[in-house]
């Protein structure tokens, strides 16, 4: 189990010695039960910190955040900041140290173990319960997460309530931590993905008729790429102006930037856009599921990461995340690399 | 379906050899159907799965992408990233109902120009019975 | 008028509107987005609220503006291109949604009508449907002078009661649509009267979230622009359009230009959505962005919908629906910080 109040412990030492300049973690949120990402500074804040199956969120988007703005300021506190991260968040910290965006001085990891469990989604558990009457939400036994209502506990299988990403992980601890909470309990994922699986077996036709459903609906509002901790271009194909336009950018260079896709969300760009993303994010995506969980149109994007994440294990033997040191799926190659769909 | 319709193939090549490749069967009067635009890159290296996401949804029906054959790549190993890139490229796009044949990739020296006939007459023949490609093409 | 219609009658009714095409809520993956429809036997149980509210038929995502080319004829030529002719009805609209059309109104309809959003309101018929139980865990309408069986913005208000709806006829628009087929609509009994205000009582006894003293946060808000509190609330924003795009007031949006022929050039104007939460919203083209960072952005959209908005139009630019709370993926909850800015009142 893991104890949260040795992690305010460390916190709070952290904090008190002026070790790091922020400790970012879970705390409540303002709807009662769910966590929320909070940067913590002060020592005496640190007891907001909780950790229960509610902290879905991947904290290490504002690893880079804080990143992205201490290049903006003249004198940056230097200090390094601690995380707490899941195993997919720990996986996170891996690609960004193997591109070379942070390094590992930057950050101290407050690493927690998912207790043989993983985070809820919240989709399911609300068809289950209605969300005003839940009082608290934490691990029972065998990966069964609890719901106190009215005073009451109730058990939920993992497999009802548990987060996709969850039933379907298979490094439910972080592979990379300074400090470790909990138990290294390593459990079995039943398959790696259902939806992937059910997606190939479906003709061509199929296929293009459930992704054409799918992402019609999509209304760009680009959560799924602002959630995610692995999009950290300033400058993404799909913006319609670019970020770096600097004082010294003249109207006509401007007008040459190309744009790449329309800012309508029409079929075909919404299609061009997520397989752009879905490609960049190859060997990198490490599964965190929040593009998927923060959708307001419920399409399910994670299967197209999941795909490529299937292939670069089934052509590259590569898995993201997994060792800072070796070089990313598409800064290497094998001579042995597949190549027989080249004529 | 439409088997009048003639496709529009685009085709990134690579400037050392399959570029080289295509101007050789024209010197060499090798006849290729007209339904390609070449579009000339410095390497096979360079070319981003996004070029060929956007050329689809500029209305290409296919798209090529040609380099060196392994081992000559003039920027030593470029071929061989692009070789890692489009492999999945190539998984991703049936995976959401493009018919694979529309993505194709080749090896074509400077010196085989018969060979580079040949693939664009097969994609052609192959591009044909499927009709334009509509999903990810831009209709405003 | 008042009517009140059986409810096995009402597929009876809509099948009459035949001249009209139909929206309706339809469930989709995991929740309801207004879809069109053939038929509407009944309103399913489990409805709650619209995910994209009215605004995607009368302010959609893309609108073209006119068309363009260059050179025809020797110079440029523009064609212009307004929304199609179709008369819509849209059934289950919640009130807080139906507000929003008004507030819509006060920015499209004022002097200078806009006349792509005048076309497609004059178009839309609006048949509400009043929220017992509360659709959402976070509506918070009773706060901001809505409720949950307003009628503003609506034509025809329904209430579903226990074997009939009670029907609100609120606009000539409504009548039309009641004459359809009259005789499935009758008189209200003193019983049924009764049962609607029953309803409605227990309605409003269900809220749950509410803001203390509206009416003091705009005399504070104007004090506030340097708060400390909006860098404190927004560390956790992703900056993901997600409380604006599914807003039912809020409506910014961006021109531009798509070109589907360079030579000769021809294209079509569009707008479509765009939030004042997204980076580049307020990037100048020099590179400078006098919203740089989220706390700026965050402040933005308070202070347009509780200060500015009110200051321009007399009238609050939310509605309660408490999309953009439930919905945030960070839990950022505009009542929450409502109820901190009034506090900073008292
Ligand atoms: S995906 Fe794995 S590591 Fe991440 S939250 Fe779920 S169980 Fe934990
Ligand atoms: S979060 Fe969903 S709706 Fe928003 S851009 Fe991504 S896929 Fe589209
Ligand atoms: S939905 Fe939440 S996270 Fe997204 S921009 Fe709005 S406040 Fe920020
Ligand atoms: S500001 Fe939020 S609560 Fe108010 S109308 Fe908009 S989405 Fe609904
Ligand atoms: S130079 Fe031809 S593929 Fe690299």
């Amino acid at each position: 189990m893991v104890e949260v109040e040795k992690i305010r412990e460390e916190a709070r030492r952290l904090l008190q010695e002026g070790q790091v300049r922020g400790v970012i973690g879970y705390v409540r949120g303002p709807q009662g039960v769910w966590a929320v990402p909070a940067m913590i500074r002060n020592p005496e804040d640190v007891d907001r910190l909780v950790w229960n199956p509610t902290c879905v969120h991947n904290l290490v988007l504002f690893v880079v955040e804080e990143k992205k703005e201490q290049a903006r300021q003249k004198e940056p506190d230097k200090r390094p900041l601690a995380v707490v991260v899941k195993g997919c968040d720990s996986r996170a910290i891996n690609v960004l140290l193997q591109e070379k965006f942070i390094e590992r001085e930057e950050v101290i990891l407050l690493g927690v173990s998912c207790e043989n469990s993983g985070v809820v989604d919240k989709k399911k558990l609300l068809n289950l319960v209605p969300s005003q009457k839940i009082e608290e939400i934490v691990y029972g036994n065998n990966g069964h997460i609890v719901a106190v209502i009215d005073g009451e506990r109730r058990v939920f299988p993992p497999e009802e309530v548990l987060a996709d990403r969850c039933l379907e992980c298979q490094a439910n601890f972080p592979v990379v931590y300074d400090h470790f909470f909990g138990e290294k309990i390593k459990k079995e994922a039943i398959n790696t993905s259902p939806g992937v699986d059910k997606i190939e077996k479906m003709r061509l036709e199929e296929r293009r008729r459930f992704w054409e459903e799918e992402l019609s609906r999509c209304l760009r509002c680009y959560a799924c790429r602002s959630v995610c901790p692995m999009c950290y271009c300033t400058e993404c194909v799909v913006d319609p102006i670019s970020f770096a336009v600097e004082p010294t950018t003249t109207a006509e260079e401007k007008a040459k930037k190309i744009k790449w896709i329309e800012k309508s969300p029409l079929l075909s760009e919404n299609f061009v856009y997520h397989l752009v993303r879905a490609i960049h994010l190859a060997g990198r995506c490490v599964d965190c599921g929040e593009c998927e969980r923060v959708c307001p149109e419920d399409i399910p994007i994670r299967l197209l990461n999941k795909k490529l994440e299937r292939e670069a294990w089934r052509l590259f033997n590569y898995v993201a995340g997994m060792d800072s040191q070796a070089p990313s799926l598409f800064s290497t190659f094998k001579e042995t690399d597949p190549e027989d769909f080249i004529r | 379906m439409n088997s009048e319709h003639e496709p529009k193939i685009v085709a990134f090549l690579c400037k050392w050899c399959s570029s080289a490749g295509s101007d050789m069967a024209g010197v060499s009067r090798l006849e290729y159907p007209s339904n390609v635009i070449p579009i000339t890159v410095m390497c096979s290296g360079s070319v981003s799965p996004l070029y060929i996401l956007s050329a689809f949804n500029l209305g290409a029906d296919g798209v090529l992408v040609s380099g060196c054959h392994p081992g000559d790549c003039h920027y030593i190993k470029g071929n061989m990233y692009a070789r890692r890139r489009m492999a999945l490229l190539k998984e991703l796009l049936p995976y959401i109902g493009l018919e694979p044949e529309r993505f194709q990739m080749s090896w074509v020296s400077a010196a085989e120009g018969l060979k580079f006939t040949q693939i664009i007459k097969e994609f052609v023949k192959q591009l044909k019975p499927l009709g334009p490609q509509t999903q990810l093409r831009r209709s405003l | 008028m008042e009517k009140v219609l059986k409810k096995s009658d009402l597929g009876q009714w809509v099948a009459r509107l035949k001249d009209f095409d139909l929206y309706g809520p339809v469930r989709e993956n995991n929740h309801w987005e207004f879809n069109q429809i053939s038929q509407l036997a009944n309103f399913p149980e489990d409805y709650t609220q619209v995910n994209v509210p009215l605004k995607k038929i009368l302010l959609p995502n893309r609108e073209v503006l006119f068309q363009f080319e260059d050179n025809r004829n020797g110079g440029p030529y523009l064609q212009e291109v307004l929304p199609e002719e179709r008369e819509v009805v849209v059934f289950g609209v919640r009130p807080c949604d139906a507000r929003g059309i008004v507030l819509l109104e006060k920015v499209f309809s004022s002097e200078i009508p806009d006349i792509y959003f005048e076309r497609r309101r004059q178009q839309v018929y609006v048949v509400g449907l009043s929220c017992y139980p509360l659709p959402g865990e976070n509506c918070f309408c009773l706060s901001l002078g809505g409720g949950p069986f307003s009628t503003k913005g609506m034509d025809i208000l329904l209430t579903k009661m226990q074997s009939k709806y009670f029907v609100e006829v609120l606009t000539p628009k409504g009548e039309k649509l009641i004459k359809a087929a009259p005789e499935y609509f009758f008189n209200p009994t003193d019983k049924d009267q009764q049962e609607r205000q029953q309803l409605e009582r227990k309605a409003r006894a269900m809220f749950t979230r509410q803001i203390e003293g509206v009416e003091k946060i705009w005399p504070v808000l104007s004090q506030m622009f340097e708060s400390p509190l909006w860098r404190e609330e927004s560390y956790r924003c992703l900056k993901c359009g997600i409380c604006t795009y599914l807003c039912p007031t809020c409506h910014c949006f961006d021109i531009t230009d798509e070109i589907s022929s360079t030579a000769p050039l021809q294209g079509k104007r569009v707008r479509v959505w765009d939030t004042c939460q997204f980076p580049d919203f307020t990037m100048h083209s020099s590179g400078h962005n006098p919203r740089p960072d989220k706390a700026s952005r965050l402040r933005q959209r308070i202070m347009h919908k509780f200060l500015y908005f009110v200051e321009t139009f007399g009238d609050i630019m939310c509605t309660g629906c408490g999309r953009c709370v439930s919905k945030c993926p960070v839990g950022i909850d505009i009542i929450d910080i409502l109820n901190k800015v009034a506090s900073h009142g008292a």
